[in-house]
């Protein structure tokens, strides 16, 4: 499992993209790749934002912009949905009468601008949410399986470039897949319950904030997590910085 | 050096009838937890804990694949830092690795004897204590989404009709996963695999919060949010999510743990190295 798994699949794809534009790895650039490589003609993040309910982050394909924003004029849609803290949404066909009644205007209008089948997962890690990466596609039908595993590979990598984003951390040229494997143990996450409670900051900026101390001083994620909750660092007192 | 065994073997049963009857009502009573809407996490700890008293086993852990393909543990008899650790490991190799892989059931009856076979794992499982370990998959028809790590201190190998109870509770936490709506969609099963993954990030993330509030472990704060979310009948997760957001507060949980293990599991420690940071 250490090699090629559907981690290094992904990533391989989406720094290749990377590599060819001469150019570092950024959620367009991911877009993109995902884009390429999933069997769908649109790929978009929106986010949550201070002001209004959401942002489009990203939007690759000639709909998935238009698709977003209709969301946002007629109030209701999968992006919302999942914006609002739901699970993901998952749609093989638009132009159905049961969609049509789950959402009245967007599902008319979606299908009037061409899309059908459409697949929208949260950006999320436990309490932490950011936003949705979205699929859509002008034909109906489901992404096969290992196409939708692929995708919430993407959505991962994609939580972690906003989340750098919006804590203005620069991870460009950090190869998020050096702490792959580490990145789901269980001290991540307590470190970052911890660390929220010694900033007195949101689980998210407290992820972000973990996250670039690591990238700052070198070390993987696991190592600084296990510190963390090992209480030989904290975040709240610049000697152990 | 050697380590202490994580925990101590246990007397495992003799008596045939004694043996069913456990079984028995283990079955029923992992199967009236599936009602609606249950407690995905609770459900996952009862099922180890009941391995661990059926099987008499020392350890044990229930581990998912994710959609990187990344075994990561669900549930655990103990939050042993090292036992975590040889759950960890068989991300690069081991039994649950093979096991997953393979879709078939991984046994080693001697672990001092396994180290050509798992050079990493092998040892650091001898070093924890454990001599015999097994990795029973939990099988969805052609896939397989994790699997059940059986470990004991003994050299003993499980006998046949063990490793067969063993391989029915993993096929409960196989059904306890998979909720019944929408079985026949492949689509839905990563959808449920992902969500399960994340109730435990939730949990770890809540655990973290109460460890700093409290000057506690992560491993009490989580008998904290255990035995909170059964006195008060919420969901785990719920009540994770409550703690994170604030409306739960730690002195709300502490004030509902019961005095027995509030003297001695949730006393409140010093900060170990308070002066390094002078």
């Amino acid at each position: 499992m250490t090699e090629a798994t559907r981690a290094d699949r992904v990533w391989t794809v989406v720094s290749a993209h990377a590599n060819s534009l001469h150019v570092p790895v950024s959620l367009r650039l991911l877009c993109q790749a995902a884009a390429a490589r999933l069997p769908v003609s649109g790929v978009a993040v929106s986010v949550h934002s201070g002001r209004v309910v959401s942002e489009v982050l990203c939007a690759i394909g000639p709909l998935s912009r238009e698709l977003e924003e209709l969301q946002l004029t007629v109030g209701e849609g999968p992006s919302l949905q999942v914006l609002a803290g739901g699970p993901s949404v998952l749609v093989s066909e638009l132009d159905s009468a049961e969609q049509q009644a789950r959402w009245p205007l967007f599902a008319a209008a979606a299908v009037e601008a061409g899309v059908r089948a459409l697949f929208a997962l949260p950006l999320r890690l436990g309490a932490i949410r950011v936003g949705v990466f979205v699929l859509s596609s002008d034909r109906p039908g489901w992404l096969p399986a290992e196409d939708l595993a692929e995708a919430w590979v993407f959505a991962e990598f994609a939580l972690r470039l906003v989340l750098d984003g919006l804590a203005g951390v620069d991870s460009q040229g950090g190869d998020p897949l050096v702490d792959w494997l580490s990145d789901s143990r269980p001290e991540i996450h307590q470190a970052t319950g911890m660390i929220s409670v010694q900033l007195g900051v949101g689980i998210a900026e407290a992820f972000s904030r973990l996250r670039a101390r690591a990238f700052a001083q070198g070390r993987p994620l696991s190592e600084l997590a296990a510190d963390i909750v090992a209480r030989r660092q904290r975040f709240d007192s610049k000697h152990t910085s | 050096m050697r380590r202490r065994p994580i925990i101590m073997a246990r007397v495992p049963f003799g008596d045939d009838t004694m043996a069913n009857e456990r079984l028995a009502r283990t079955l029923v009573e992992l199967a009236d937890t599936l009602v609606d809407d249950f407690d995905q996490v609770e459900f996952q700890h009862r099922l180890v804990d009941r391995c661990m008293e059926l099987l008499a086993v020392s350890a044990a852990g229930l581990l998912l694949g994710d959609s990187c393909d990344r075994l990561r543990v669900m549930a655990s008899s103990a939050e042993n830092i090292h036992l975590l650790e040889l759950f960890q490991l068989q991300n690069h190799e081991g039994p649950c690795l093979d096991c997953y892989l393979t879709g078939a059931p991984v046994s080693h009856p001697d672990l001092s004897l396994a180290s050509d076979r798992w050079p990493l794992f092998a040892p650091a499982a001898t070093e924890s204590g454990f001599r015999t370990v097994h990795a029973l998959p939990m099988r969805l028809r052609s896939q397989v989404i994790g699997a059940l790590n059986l470990f004991h201190t003994d050299s003993h190998a499980l006998a046949p009709e063990i490793t067969q109870i063993g391989q029915a509770l993993a096929d409960v936490a196989t059904i306890g996963l998979i909720q019944e709506r929408a079985l026949h969609q492949q689509h839905v099963l990563v959808d449920q695999l992902q969500t399960a993954l994340d109730s435990r990030v939730l949990i770890e993330q809540a655990k973290g919060i109460l460890a700093e509030r409290h000057h506690i472990d992560p491993t009490n704060a989580f008998a904290l949010l255990r035995t909170y979310a059964r006195d008060h009948n919420q969901r785990l997760t719920k009540l994770a999510a409550t703690v994170i957001d604030g409306s739960t507060t730690a002195t709300e949980l502490l004030a509902s743990a019961p005095a027995t293990t509030s003297g001695q599991g949730f006393s409140p420690h010093p900060q170990p190295d308070a002066k390094d940071r002078q």
